[in-house]
């Protein structure tokens, strides 16, 4: 498989390369294949999001890149140095573990400080960076407290300098967040991104939640068991899927399947009983091609005059948008959401009879077929 | 509160009953003059027995220097340090290697170390007997193999005596550091493998600091029994190699000087409570490291 996005705009070094890395556990007939074929490459300086379910192998590729998995094939390089077959020790990389994994019985200051008193550093060297550390993540009055001591969202951020300390060249985060509620999570998330400007360090980041890979990454790699099905910019992720499984996995959208009746510069494809689209060009298209076209439910425009025929099922108000269950002539559904703006609510209700329409660059063409 | 307080009474009774006055009677014991056929002259009132430690009272009644049974008291400390030493170093390897293992492995690993408890302490003893003997196991073994052409001087010795205490007490250096092992988030060794140190300093400063409770408590739990061991130096020890539980014994028996029995009894608690207060004194002023 072709690299997916890789004309997204990235730094032309990479500080992470991926090649072919495989990882299964087990042998034979009952062999698990956690990764299957994993190639991608890591931009120095960039914000890099491995995301998916629960069981799709992210956390694996994090922690064979950390080492404390060594891959069953393939090549991990870290500038261009093969690393796949180092202990986790001898590697300039630094995980935040989903647990925080704070030693319980040291300080705050000695958690920080461990990473350098393991690479011998002089003692005031180590005081001084600790310091710069813990004020960098806003925590230098609790440097002599037990880190039982102190709550989730302060042991995320010792969890934080503690792997930023001995300035790794990579740092891995595990699902960073998932342990903190909401309005902290929303915080931890301006604040990571602060962070990774400030150090400038590569940032691998492992999550399952879509909105926090859209928000804080420069590029996002979706996965799903054990492959890297699409990377690239949070935009191209959420408007050009190429697969049903990101499409789905990232937000609402609906799944329209068409006949390709016409192809130019842009293609025009019918939905039976439904009517003729227009949408862009994407790689090798045939007329007389039966494709699934995806669209998000805000591109949707809906109107009474528009050229599509449907029919309201039902009108859920959101607050700062509301969303239109519709059912389509080929009884088909389909979820279209607009923004609420003052006096100009539709007075449209349940079982109306309306339009829809789409604009071209609306419909993204989804390459494989329906499982 | 105060009109619940006979609720404590079952527990002051058997207080009373099974300590204070127990204890008082061997103080009491301690200080009167022996009577030759054993017990006491009640009421005779002499500070002999607690002399003995350290002095032999001559024919002609004077006091002299005696280190006999000073030697016998400072050979129990010897000898349980070193079962305590060495239980250690063969106990955290076999804790650690238990506490490890997939969680079905370690019920049954718990249940093998436990085993030996289910055969008497005198039968375990002979066993040792039957290895260590000029014609037992191990010496038999060497002879035919040709390795020694006379036996090792295995039995009734220090060697035999350290080598029951450890089999005997090995268990209750395993089970609490296995039980404080088994506790520590393995995440943490990840972590600390994550931050530059190789194994045996992640097993420095993770491991051995996380399992300190379980170590002292292994510690305590090896060294007070060994302290006070009887079966397995008077079997294994011949007669020879005596500590402070077969001085006591050999008191109130062959000897026939309670009071001096008592004394040592009395001698060997108060070392245990010392020891004792001074490590609980300790851990509190550091904060506890639970």
């Amino acid at each position: 498989m072709p690299e997916p996005g890789a004309e997204a705009t990235r730094p032309s070094k990479n500080a992470i390369e991926l090649r072919n890395v495989g990882k299964s556990f087990g042998a034979g007939a009952n062999a698990f294949f956690a990764l299957k074929d994993v190639s991608a490459n890591i931009g120095e300086n960039e914000f890099f999001t491995l995301l998916g379910p629960s069981g799709c192998g992210k956390t694996t590729l994090l922690r064979c890149i950390a080492g404390f998995e060594e891959p069953t094939r393939g090549e991990i390089l870290l500038y261009d140095q093969d690393i796949a077959s180092l202990p986790p020790y001898r590697r300039p990389v630094n995980t935040v573990f989903q647990s925080y994994a704070l030693f319980p019985h040291m300080t705050v200051g000695e958690n920080v400080g461990f990473g350098l008193q393991m690479l011998n550093r002089p003692r005031d060297e180590i005081a001084s960076t600790v310091n710069e550390m813990l004020r960098l993540v806003q925590m230098e009055e609790l440097r002599d407290r037990r880190t039982s001591e102190i709550s989730g969202g302060q042991q995320q951020r010792v969890a934080l300098a503690r792997a930023l300390a001995p300035k790794p060249k990579v740092l891995l985060l595990d699902e960073p967040l998932s342990a903190l509620d909401l309005k902290l999570r929303k915080e931890m998330q301006v604040e990571l991104k602060r962070l990774q400007t400030e150090t400038g360090i590569t940032f691998i980041f492992v999550t399952h939640d879509q909105e926090e890979a859209l928000t804080m990454s420069d590029r996002v790699a979706v996965m799903n068991k054990g492959d890297i099905l699409q990377i690239g910019s949070p935009r191209e992720i959420y408007n050009q899927p190429k697969h049903r499984f990101v499409a789905d996995f990232i937000g609402d959208i609906n799944f329209l399947d068409a006949i390709v009746t016409e192809c130019g510069v842009t293609c025009q494809a019918e939905i039976v009983d439904v009517g003729m689209v227009e949408f862009l060009r994407e790689g090798e298209i045939a007329v007389g091609q039966h494709i699934t076209l995806a669209i998000r439910p805000e591109r949707i425009t809906l109107s009474a005059q528009a050229r599509h025929p449907c029919r309201i099922e039902n009108i859920v108000y959101h607050g700062t948008d509301t969303i239109y269950h519709l059912r389509l002539p080929n009884d088909d559904r389909m979820l279209a959401r607009s923004q609420n703006s003052e006096g100009h609510a539709p007075a449209w209700q349940t079982g109306d009879d309306i339009g829809w329409a789409a604009a071209p660059d609306a419909l993204a063409v989804i390459a494989d077929n329906p499982s | 509160m105060l009109a619940n307080i006979w609720l404590i009474g079952p527990a002051v009774v058997a207080i009373v009953i099974l300590m204070v006055i127990p204890l008082s009677m061997m103080a009491w014991i301690s200080i009167q003059a022996r009577s030759y056929g054993g017990g006491v002259h009640w009421g005779e009132l002499t500070g002999d027995a607690w002399l003995r430690f350290v002095f032999e009272r001559n024919l002609d009644d004077s006091l002299s220097w005696s280190f006999n049974y000073l030697s016998i008291i400072l050979r129990s400390f010897w000898l349980s340090a070193l079962t305590t030493v060495i239980s250690l170093i063969v106990g955290f390897p076999t804790a650690f290697f238990m506490a490890t293992r997939p969680l079905r492995w370690r019920t049954l690993l718990v249940f093998m170390v436990t085993l030996p408890f289910w055969t008497n302490l005198l039968v375990r003893n002979y066993a040792w007997i039957l290895i260590l003997r000029d014609h037992g196991t191990i010496n038999g073994l060497l002879m035919s193999l040709g390795v020694i052409d006379r036996p090792l001087p295995l039995l009734h010795n220090e060697f035999a005596v350290a080598v029951g205490l450890v089999y005997s007490f090995l268990p209750f250096m395993v089970l609490p550091i296995y039980s404080s092992l088994e506790k520590i988030d393995l995440r943490l060794v990840e972590a600390a493998f994550d931050l530059y140190s190789g194994r045996w300093r992640a097993l420095r400063h993770v491991i051995l600091p996380l399992a300190k409770p379980g170590i002292i408590a292994g510690c305590i739990l090896v060294f007070i029994p060994a302290l006070g061991s009887y079966v397995t130096p008077e079997l294994l020890g011949g007669g020879k190699t005596l500590m402070i539980g077969n001085l006591i014994g050999h008191q109130f028996g062959a000897a026939r000087n309670w009071p001096f029995g008592a004394a040592l009894g009395l001698f060997l608690l108060a070392l245990v409570l010392i020891a004792m207060t001074a490590y609980a004194l300790r851990t509190r002023r550091s904060g506890g490291t639970q």
